[in-house]
């Protein structure tokens, strides 16, 4: 389910509500819902992750490739986004339903997290102007219960953390050229540092506040969001404005204000819990979808 | 009685001699089998034989029927029809809305000549209809309100206030004391338990 | 067979299992609890989830309902990432569409689609990971997945491939096993009836041959899926 439909009575409920800072599931303004991560859930990638909140859910992959650099930027590899918005979440996504929301979400996702800042573009440089990593972040959306872009930014964050890049080794060849070797060994890898990664914290805006982590109905009952990206250092890479209505610069303020603020809080907990996972090593016990 | 027992689909329940099936069953060669994973139900209803069925927890999907009594809500009319999304069959909701069409004939069963589906159904208003065919190629299921159970039974004034019925065929607004044309069904007491 | 020798004089294939050895089959139920049926399905290493919708009013044109029973409606997708080497695309392609096709009349035959007339179900799978026998695995997590939507079903469909290397029939290919480039038969088929809801064969294999590898599918999947839907 995409969107929902509310009715003119639930809607003064949920907006009472928030005004009183409670929320229709009990939650405050500025809680998340229940969340999920699980890494290295996919073998056939090099890193991938599961986040489940609320009933939203989805999978994120990453393949690594390697490629040409781009022209401007030679020394530095780059990330693909494609987000594929499944007929599995709702049967409006069939064909090519799920086309227009998937390249709206992959577009933020590449302004999000496709730049120096978020990732050490040059660690995935090979050799300049001949060779790069090129990650293909591939997003697949399985049910859809709103704040898709904070499910999808952890997502992503959590199989960056995960992806293992194979180790390559540049030797020249008789004639002069180079020739690069894939290390064998599934240990001997790269990993990515995903320390400034950031994070999107999507913002509601219902009635005079504003909410973090809004369901379907609160979201049909807001007027537009607020998407910002915030590193664990507090700082906010992008802002963006999505929806119908309008905002005025007060409430943006306020609300990148709070953004910053549960942003930053939200890092900690998901490194956490990312090495935590990560230390059990092979011991940890798989569940998937199982579960 | 025996203990509740599982079966999945195309699980062999019985003989046709034994039972008489009811839902969630299907009948090949002479025996019964189940159509559904769930448990197995005999029920003694009087008959010679129990009727056997298989039900499962969660209540499965419905689909509105014919005879079915259903609540719809009208989307829009013209002078030979109105347009109703069905939401409820019987008192059981609908996870998805079914497009229904209630013709002029049928909005009331006496005088159908006279009847304009102006005076009878505006958009918005609830309707409690009775679902008369499913329907042919080109339309939907088709309903009808020619009883005195069936009409409307919600409906708001040009005001914008939930209107009293008066008369099975008028309604007046609280506010306003406008009165409003309608069929108005007459609500029966098992049917106001919310 | 060039280059790999798939089943050695011991009697065990390339991944240890015996011939008429399935691979490790993990299911669950209602995975998702938006759409009205769901199931999660592993088997081996090929990774499929299926969700239902339905029965609902036909989406769409309306000269598709069909006013004496159900429309079904598949769609078969592949996770981008579902392969070795990235697909550019998750559906679309012809393999998805002709895909879909086999899943659409494999279902009609088990639904009893005259109980819904003038409805459609929708029946959505998607392979995560891809590791052989995409095609059986869909229909098993289908199977869940209508089973889970509580939609009446003459019997369970179920699904398997088969190879065959020097006579011998070999259960449940897995991807090497596909590529090997032996003949390799896909089957669904209802158990209890032992009626036979799809059956395709790729490359040529001897006539005597096929009953013989029917005869081992029928039997293997047939205390398999069993076992898993009383779960």
């Amino acid at each position: 389910m995409a969107t929902v439909q509310v009715s003119e009575a639930e809607k003064v409920y949920i907006l009472h509500g928030i005004r009183d800072d409670l929320r229709v599931d009990g939650r405050s303004c500025e809680d998340y819902r229940h969340m999920e991560i699980e890494t290295d859930v996919v073998s056939n990638t090099d890193g991938s992750a599961k986040v489940t909140l609320g009933h939203t859910v989805v999978l994120v992959g990453i393949k690594a490739e390697i490629g040409k650099p781009r022209p401007m930027v030679p020394d530095e590899g780059y990330l693909e986004f494609f987000v594929d918005c499944s007929a599995n979440a709702t049967p409006e996504f069939e064909g090519r339903g799920g086309e227009e929301l998937g390249t709206e979400l992959s577009n933020t996702l590449y302004k999000v997290f496709n730049n120096k800042r978020s990732l050490d573009m040059k660690s995935l440089c090979i050799s300049p102007g001949e060779h790069c990593w090129l990650l293909y972040v591939d997003v697949l959306l399985l049910q859809c219960d709103g704040n898709l872009y904070d499910a999808i930014s952890i997502a992503v964050k959590a199989a960056l953390f995960n992806t293992k890049i194979p180790r390559v080794h540049i030797s020249a060849d008789d004639e002069g050229g180079k020739e690069i070797e894939l290390s064998d060994d599934p240990y001997d890898c790269v990993r990515i540092n995903v320390e400034n990664v950031p994070c999107i914290v999507t913002l509601c805006k219902v009635g005079h506040r504003h909410v973090v982590d809004a369901t379907l109905q609160e979201k049909a009952c807001s007027v537009a969001s607020l998407i910002i990206s915030v590193t664990h250092k507090g700082t906010v890479t992008c802002v963006r404005k999505v929806g119908g209505g309008s905002l005025d610069p007060e409430s943006i303020f306020e609300m990148t204000e709070a953004g910053k603020r549960v942003g930053k809080a939200l890092h900690a907990p998901l490194m956490k819990l990312l090495q935590q996972e990560e230390s059990l090593g092979k011991k940890r016990q798989k569940v998937g979808f199982l579960g | 009685m025996s203990p509740m027992k599982l079966c999945v689909p195309g699980d062999k329940l019985c003989s046709t001699e034994d039972c008489i099936p009811g839902t969630g069953v299907y009948l090949r060669h002479g025996y019964i089998y189940s159509s559904l994973a769930g448990y197995v139900l005999r029920k003694n209803e009087g008959e010679e034989l129990p009727v056997i069925s298989v039900v499962r927890e969660t209540e499965t999907q419905l689909l509105p029927d014919v005879g079915a009594i259903v609540t719809c809500k009208v989307t829009s009319i013209n002078p030979r029809f109105a347009k109703v999304h069905i939401l409820y069959v019987g008192s059981t909701p609908l996870k998805d809305r079914f497009r229904g069409t209630i013709r002029k004939e049928d909005v009331r069963a006496t005088e159908k000549d006279k009847v304009e589906t102006y005076k009878s159904f505006r958009p918005g208003d609830i309707v409690l209809a009775k679902v008369i065919s499913l329907g042919d190629v080109q339309s939907n299921y088709l309903l009808t309100t020619a009883e005195n159970e069936l009409g409307v039974v919600v409906a708001h004034s040009e005001a914008g206030a939930q209107m009293v019925p008066i008369s099975w065929c008028e309604m007046q607004c609280p506010r306003t004391h406008a009165k409003e044309f309608r069929k108005v069904a007459r609500v029966q007491p098992e049917y106001l338990q919310a | 067979m060039a280059g790999l020798e798939l089943l050695s004089d011991q009697g065990y294939r390339l991944d240890g299992r015996k011939a008429t050895e399935l691979r490790k089959v993990q299911a669950r139920m209602g995975v998702f609890s938006q759409a009205d049926g769901s199931a999660y399905i592993e088997q081996g290493n090929t990774k499929a989830l299926a969700v239902v919708y339905g029965p609902h009013e036909v989406r769409g044109s309306r000269s598709r309902t069909l006013h004496d029973r159900a429309v079904i409606n598949c769609q078969y997708s592949m996770a981008t990432f579902s392969t070795a080497e990235r697909k550019r695309r998750p559906h679309g392609d012809r393999k998805s569409a002709e895909m879909s096709l086999h899943l659409k009349q494999t279902f009609e035959a088990a639904v009893m689609t005259q109980l819904y007339p003038r409805s459609q179900i929708d029946i959505y799978v998607k392979i995560l990971q891809s590791d052989g026998g995409n095609y059986s695995v869909c229909v098993n997590a289908a199977t869940l997945a209508v089973i889970d939507a509580g939609i009446p079903m003459r019997d369970y469909v179920c699904a398997c491939t088969v190879g065959f290397v020097d006579e011998t029939p070999l259960a449940d290919l897995c991807y090497a096993e596909e590529g090997g480039g032996g003949s390799s038969l896909a089957l669904a088929l209802l158990p209890r009836g032992g009626q036979i809801a799809l059956l395709q064969m790729d490359a040529m294999t001897a006539c005597k041959g096929v009953s013989k590898v029917l005869d081992e599918v029928v039997r293997q999947h047939l205390q398999d899926v069993s076992v898993l839907t009383r779960e």
